[in-house]
């Protein structure tokens, strides 16, 4: 037996998390995942308006809230029979451009790059340009004021972290930069959306923000800033970090995981949804020679509660998904049911989505040497951002040229209204992963509704066939020489940007036991 | 508590905080440039203790939309974020020990965001903790606390669900509670107010529901650019009709005339837009009875909005005044002051 290392709470990231994992021989040799936080959201939404869904699952997180309104809405555009005009998808979708981009630049530099920099390093920094002296007199100013919060304290640098003082300033330079540059996406996205976070104007059949050849203009300039610093800060840093002191993370494959993928695709570049941003497809057991790709049956998507707080049942398929707990099977520890893929455990999530649409940047890492995991899941996650950049000028310029059309719509108002009875799935490619949302209506209310949202993939506990959760299998053999220093267990959980306030939806807190920091 | 760092006038305050866009801009400025003034001399920055219970990290990401000041110069120039989990570098027993060391120290602003639950404490949980205990620790030595969001505030969205959610002044009634709801919190509030704390040494002035004045003073429908479109009932039934899409969303569920609350002329995210002007309309989040009380959100079909339209029939809500109107129509631009 292992030491375990409890690490709660797990920070920068959305939501609460708690991982503990053992370690024998400066190894992790075991993982678990546990979320600590509860609302009971599907339960408030039973005998609702379906019409409240987009808005309140919004809220089951403020990061990515706009995805939750996506496949809500989708999933009640099937259930009361609209149709979204191509007008109100292309609305749609410029709004979740703007939560894509915002949302994978603050992931990198805000909520990860502290985990690959020693920050003290720019001290050290002897060349003359004036912007990163600037950031180097602020860090130092901070250090001689003996306040450098929230940058310290944190876990010890460790040999992988970098200390070229060149590179540290600079990627702390475009940390602070990326300040804005994430604010002025959100900006840019609340053009469509109304506001942000939470967008107002995601209804069931389509958008509410009437457009106007301002906004589409307003929208392009601030895209432009947009698409300058991911091309030339976001990618190239990135980049410089995997293929450089990162690089031996990235042959080591360091947070693997299964090394099976699913996308449900999503995001229609033309009208007839044949071209899209995520192609969808399956792929298991990846052979980097191969890279077969099955199409994606969500048919063959069942929830398992073996390991979680629900009376015990079979696995079964999200429509027919129970809540009733039991919280004295000794053998759940989570509050997170397993979803699987035709009794498999998935990544979904940008590595995925690129690994699934053969990417050539990312399949270029791998032919490197590169393994996936924590390395290439960030390089992923960059490299898609450019394609959402692409996306959303092709977006706009399809808006102007359908804004002229005889008849212009941006909402089916035919189908607005409940239906007594219906149902429906809506599925769409969140930031982090595959998200699906399922909801049945009687008597023109709410009468069930459940979500399989990308954490519940990637934070899952155990099935009934013992396959690990994503996170609990990427941290198998993760090196932690120092118990005190788990610094490679939260690199590798944050590089699947957790979001655990969308993973819990539902549950009963009996038997969280977690302890802060418990080293037995 | 103590004054921090010095003290500006209140009057630049109240222009900050409370103005029109178009006096904001300006005054802003000022006021950035005398908070600096003032803290060049402060020994310390001041602490912030920032905890996070039933939420969504919306009201966090809302504070990181900040561009003016941006939110690198409020981290990093004017204020010491001690502990925020969205934030931090430290984690697990790091994160901790911080807390512990900030909550001994004292001090601090306390910025509550998400909502607490009651029917168990084991609903939401921190490093093994309860929620509602660190909440009621951290409030002893609190300088100030700010009840971030509608549901640090009055419990807002989970406050419908099974948890027993309540706002931050159901769990600390010792002390004073500086509400900002909305759902999330405006990034201007948050900042205003703290300034306004930090500088001043006072809590805003309030409402009776702890709301600060300077930005719940006012109903949305007063400043509502649609009024016109209410008073004379003309309401948006079909959003693809051009002719419609400035009128009164009144059918489409907006609660403006219930709500107290700047949006209108604060507008959002840098004043891109705002949730009437997108077309969806105003879903109450400023009010205690968000979310149950305002559901149904898109159409008229709430008691709310009922008793609403009862009130207009009655005449209980008032026209905009027919001089004030004519003057905004004819004079145009010149008239904004």
């Amino acid at each position: 037996m292992g030491k375990k290392i409890t690490v709660d709470p797990v920070t920068r990231i959305e939501g609460h998390l708690g991982i503990t994992v053992e370690v024998e021989n400066g190894k992790v040799k075991d993982a678990w995942s546990s979320g600590t936080m509860a609302r009971g959201f599907e339960a408030l939404l039973e005998g609702r308006d379906p019409r409240d869904a987009p808005f309140v699952t919004s809220r089951f997180c403020g990061v990515c809230y706009s995805v939750h309104q996506m496949a809500s809405v989708r999933a009640l555009d099937v259930a009361f029979g609209a149709e979204v005009p191509w007008g109100g998808t292309l609305l749609r979708n410029l709004a979740m451009g703007a939560q894509f981009i915002y949302d994978h630049v603050l992931h990198f530099y805000h909520l990860s790059a502290l985990d690959y920099i020693d920050i003290m390093a720019v001290a050290e920094y002897q060349g003359k340009d004036k912007a990163l002296n600037a950031v180097k007199d602020k860090v130092v100013g901070l250090v001689k004021a003996k306040d450098t919060f929230p940058l310290t304290p944190r876990y010890k640098p460790d040999e992988f972290c970098v200390r070229d003082p060149d590179m540290v300033l600079s990627s702390v330079k475009h940390y602070l930069d990326a300040l804005a540059i994430q604010a002025k996406a959100r900006n840019m996205g609340a053009i469509f959306g109304g506001r942000q976070p939470h967008y107002q104007s995601i209804v069931v059949g389509g958008c509410t923000q009437h457009p106007d050849v301002n906004m589409v203009a307003k929208f392009r300039t601030m895209l432009d800033e947009q698409a300058k610093f991911v091309n030339e800060v976001y990618i190239p840093d990135v980049l410089a970090f995997g293929t450089g002191p990162l690089f031996p993370l990235a042959r080591a494959g360091l947070g693997g995981g299964h090394y099976n993928y699913l996308s449900y695709g999503g995001l229609e570049l033309d009208k007839a949804g044949k071209d899209l941003v995520f192609p969808a497809g399956v792929m298991m057991d990846m052979d980097p020679a191969k890279m077969e790709v099955a199409p994606c049956d969500p048919q063959k998507i069942t929830e398992s509660v073996k390991y979680a707080w629900y009376e015990k049942d079979k696995p079964r398929h999200p429509y027919k998904g129970q809540q009733v707990f039991d919280l004295d099977r000794k053998e759940a520890y989570s509050f997170i049911k397993a979803p699987r893929y035709d009794g498999r455990s998935m990544e979904v999530g940008p590595l995925a989505r690129m690994l699934l649409a053969k990417n050539p940047d990312v399949i270029g890492l791998l032919k490197k040497g590169a393994k996936p995991g924590v390395v290439t899941r960030h390089a992923a996650r960059a490299i898609e951002t450019r394609l959402m950049v692409d996306a959303c000028y092709r977006w706009c310029d399809a808006l102007l040229a359908e804004m002229t059309r005889p008849g212009f719509k941006i909402h089916d108002t035919a189908h607005y209204e409940p239906p007594e009875t219906g149902e429906g799935a809506g599925f769409f490619e969140a930031p982090r992963g595959a998200l699906g949302h399922w909801v049945k209506i009687k008597d023109h209310k709410i009468a069930n509704y459940q979500c399989v949202v990308p954490s519940t993939w990637n934070a899952s506990p155990r099935c009934e066939k013992q396959y690990r959760g994503q996170y609990e299998e990427a941290l198998i053999g993760a090196p932690v020489p120092d118990p005190e220093n788990p610094v490679n267990v939260v690199r590798v959980v944050r590089s699947f940007d957790p979001c655990l306030a969308c993973a819990i939806h539902l549950i009963d807190p009996r038997t969280n036991e977690i302890k802060k920091f418990l080293v037995e | 508590m103590n004054k921090l760092f010095g003290e500006i006038s209140r009057r630049d305050f109240m222009k900050f905080c409370a103005g029109t866009a178009a006096v904001l801009g300006l005054s802003e400025v000022e006021l950035i440039s005398k908070v600096t003034e003032v803290m060049a001399v402060a020994p310390s920055k001041p602490p912030v203790l920032w905890l996070s219970g039933q939420d969504c990290a919306g009201c966090t990401i809302s504070l990181a939309g900040a561009l003016n000041p941006p939110l690198s110069s409020l981290i990093l120039d004017r204020l010491s974020l001690r502990y925020h989990e969205a934030l931090m570098a430290g984690a697990g027993n790091v994160a901790d020990a911080t807390y512990e060391e900030t909550v001994k120290e004292g001090g601090y602003v306390l910025c509550v965001e998400g909502a607490i639950p009651t029917a168990d404490d084991r609903f939401c949980m921190i490093g093994g903790r309860p929620f509602r205990q660190m909440v009621e620790e951290a409030s002893q030595k609190a300088g100030a606390i700010i009840a971030v969001g509608a549901c640090a505030a009055f419990g807002g969205i989970p406050a419908a669900g099974p948890t027993g959610a309540v706002g931050t002044s159901k769990i600390i009634k010792d002390k004073t509670v500086i509400n900002l709801p909305t759902c999330p919190v405006h990034c201007d509030h948050l900042i205003g107010t703290i300034l306004y704390v930090l500088t001043t040494g006072k809590v805003p002035p309030m409402d009776k529901l702890g709301r600060p004045t300077m930005y719940f003073g006012e109903l949305i429908h007063e400043n509502c650019r649609r009024r016109y479109y209410f008073d004379n009932e003309m309401f948006l039934t079909d959003w693809n009709d051009p002719a419609q899409k400035n009128w009164c969303l009144y059918e489409k569920g907006c609660k403006g005339p219930d709500t107290y609350a700047d949006c209108p002329v604060r507008r959002w995210n840098d004043g891109q837009n705002f949730c009437i002007d997108c077309g969806a309309g105003c879903m109450g989040c400023a009010e205690p009875e968000f979310y149950d009380g305002m559901s149904p959100l898109y159409t008229a079909e709430s008691e709310r909005s009922k008793n609403m339209m009862a009130r207009k029939k009655a005449g209980l809500i008032p026209r905009v005044k027919e001089d004030v109107r004519k003057e905004v129509v004819t004079d145009g631009q010149e008239n904004h002051g």
